[in-house]
């Protein structure tokens, strides 16, 4: 489907115990904002069904913040850390590549790294940027889809990086693929029920305070009091304002891509599915069609 | 190891001219033997030529700088290096065995662990490009194996083309390499040889020579650490020129005369291209065909191959050598561990501390 209604999307609800338990996803994003935003909802429903999480992020996130290139690396590799906790990942990776420059690096050195990751963490499923997204102006989201897709099939690949091997590291294929849906215009397949995981959401925005809004509530909060005014929805305390502030505000997105499938709150992906290979087909042909010999 | 003075100053380079031709005179004989210098009164030659090869287009290049400190590096006990791991890394698959294969051979029959790890996938060494790839993966593999190489490694990339390669991905791979091997010395390229014709090889000696420090780093690809990999502190580098033209600082001769079969058996393993593989053969059967044989040549395809490497295409290190006093010699700028700059301040205070 792409964002037309020519075929209709998926509907991914909430799935009862843990059908992913054993699976391993990784969640690779160009900057602190990007998975609370566009993917956190999904993280952590499939780590709730199961599911171990990684969390990577490409970029050094120098450009936005409070303060300076310096500063600002420094509080968002903070915040990437504590935001990543409240998703419940496993561990978090930072890969330190220039912010809003990364269509200057060399994209086999970042699929290299990916490819080493994907294989020694055996990642089954990532969750990224659309390599094939339309209109999105970021020049970090378009290199890290691209390279996130091209390495979560060559990391399945004997011959590419073949030293991995060597330190006990083997080929894996990465089987699923959700690719966020970014930008309006950009395809989606699959809309995710969030509705039992907004609550992780919030908290994974509410932990990006440099900068993505993770902050404004408290921010809001004390300059209406220094104005003698207070806003019910704030609450009594800065952590309340922050939570309710996104809760009110910045979810119009989810909610939107929710309503016409009667969700209160949903995520939307291009989704992939490579689980089922040729040689599956054949298989299930070999034993449906196969004959004892004479 | 005995330490050789060997141009102490300037002045004193001048006077040495007797034994390394100056460039001047090269100038006038290059790749010849070293002749009289025309240097006008007073100006001292900065590079050497040297003698060059009647019969080998890759021996040595055509000069050298020598260091004032030069050392001549001889035979140690076996055992010497145990524990050690050395990384030779070349380009293509004649580079280690024409340039430093007595050196590699040496240093793992003292004790060192050696692996072999080349860049490129040398295509354009063959009949068809797929031939060429596949001939010279096997003449890595047996050159790794007459060098006493624990391993080979090859990472395929384009022949001549290297230039066009992301030298950080190269580093990114070699970094991985040193760490996993936990590589102690480095014998390549010299990443500053002028002079250098090959993409190739400029590439691949600027990519080990910045994995060298960086292998050593907490920061840079802190993702090895968490497969377990551990840090590499590579304290040696030898650094070799390439021929017919090249010019780099040397600071160290190794005496390779008790390895020089080994250099020789790596050359005949390369057989995909370069001078060497099986040129001995096929002049002995050409010879046959006219009727005629060359005692040197033996009985057999085998000897054939050895004697052609060993009496021709081993003169220019034999040349070189006997100017050093030795069989045979390769030329390196060699690049060792630092001082222990935090011990020497320690001792300092120790010796010089006062009460209060």
């Amino acid at each position: 489907m792409f964002g037309d209604d020519s075929e209709p999307a998926v509907v991914e609800r909430d799935q009862p115990g843990q059908p992913h338990r054993g699976k391993v996803f990784a969640a690779v994003h160009a900057h602190v904002t990007d998975v609370p935003y566009y993917g956190a909802g999904l993280c952590a429903k499939l780590m709730r069904e199961g599911y171990i999480g990684y969390l990577i992020r490409t970029t050094n996130d120098e450009k936005r913040g409070e303060g300076g290139p310096a500063t600002n690396i420094r509080d968002n590799e903070a915040q990437h850390r504590s935001m990543a906790a409240v998703l419940g990942f496993k561990d978090v990776f930072d890969l330190y590549y220039q912010d809003h420059e990364m269509d200057a690096i060399s994209e086999l050195e970042l699929r290299g790294r990916l490819i080493l990751l994907f294989r020694l963490l055996k990642i089954d499923t990532v969750v990224s940027f659309n390599p094939w997204g339309l209109w999105d102006e970021n020049p970090d989201h378009r290199v890290t889809g691209r390279v996130v897709e091209e390495a979560s099939w060559m990391c399945a690949m004997r011959n590419d990086f073949p030293e991995h091997a060597e330190a006990g590291i083997e080929p894996r294929q990465v089987r699923e693929c959700y690719y966020f849906c970014a930008r309006p215009g950009q395809p989606f397949n699959r809309v995710v029920d969030i509705g039992s995981f907004v609550e992780n959401k919030i908290a994974a925005i509410a932990e990006c305070k440099a900068y993505g809004g993770g902050g404004e509530g408290s921010r809001l909060r004390s300059r209406l009091s220094k104005e003698g005014k207070r806003l019910a929805l704030l609450g009594q305390d800065d952590r309340t304002a922050d939570r309710e502030y996104i809760r009110h505000f910045l979810l119009d997105k989810d909610r939107e891509h929710g309503r016409p499938y009667g969700l209160a709150f949903a995520e939307r992906f291009y989704y992939v599915d490579r689980r089922h290979s040729a040689m599956a087909k054949v298989q299930e042909y070999i034993e449906r069609q196969a004959v004892p010999l004479p | 190891m005995r330490r050789r003075k060997f141009l102490g100053s300037a002045t004193v380079g001048g006077l040495g001219l007797g034994a390394v031709a100056p460039a001047g005179a090269a100038g006038l004989q290059q790749g010849g033997a070293a002749g009289s210098s025309v240097l006008p009164r007073g100006v001292v030659a900065t590079a050497y030529s040297n003698p060059g090869s009647r019969y080998n287009p890759f021996g040595t290049p055509d000069y050298y700088e020598y260091a004032d400190d030069l050392v001549v590096e001889r035979d140690l006990p076996t055992g010497t290096h145990k524990g050690k791991v050395l990384a030779a890394i070349q380009a293509h698959s004649d580079d280690v065995p024409l340039y430093c294969g007595g050196t590699v051979a040496k240093l793992i029959g003292e004790g060192y662990t050696g692996y072999l790890i080349r860049i490129s996938n040398d295509e354009a060494g063959g009949r068809t490009v797929g031939e060429g790839v596949v001939q010279n993966e096997i003449d890595n593999l047996e050159c790794a194996r007459a060098l006493g190489c624990q391993k080979a490694f090859s990472f395929y990339y384009r022949n001549h083309r290297m230039d066009d390669c992301a030298a950080i991905e190269i580093r990114a791979r070699l970094i991985f390499l040193f760490r996993l091997l936990q590589v102690n010395t480095v014998i390549t390229m010299d990443p500053y040889d002028h002079y250098e014709e090959n993409p190739d090889h400029l590439v691949v000696s600027r990519a080990v020579e910045s994995a060298c420090w960086m292998a050593a780093g907490a920061k840079d690809y802190p993702e090895h650490y968490k497969a377990g990999l551990r840090a590499a502190r590579i304290r040696e580098k030898y650094y070799h020129a390439r021929s017919p033209e090249g010019h780099n600082l040397v600071n160290r001769m190794v005496d390779i005369s008790s390895y020089i079969d080994h250099k020789v058996r790596s050359n005949v393993a390369n057989r995909g291209k370069g001078p060497a593989g099986a040129a001995g053969s096929r002049l002995r059967r050409e010879l046959a065909a006219q009727g005629k044989r060359l005692p040197l040549l033996g009985e057999d395809d085998a000897t054939a191959d050895f004697q052609y490497v060993k009496e021709f295409l081993m003169e220019p290190w034999r040349r070189l050598g006997e100017r050093f006093g030795l069989a045979y010699a390769e030329a390196f700028r060699y690049i060792g561990p630092p001082p222990d700059y935090r011990e020497n301040v320690r001792a300092y205070v120790e010796r010089h501390a006062v009460p209060l």
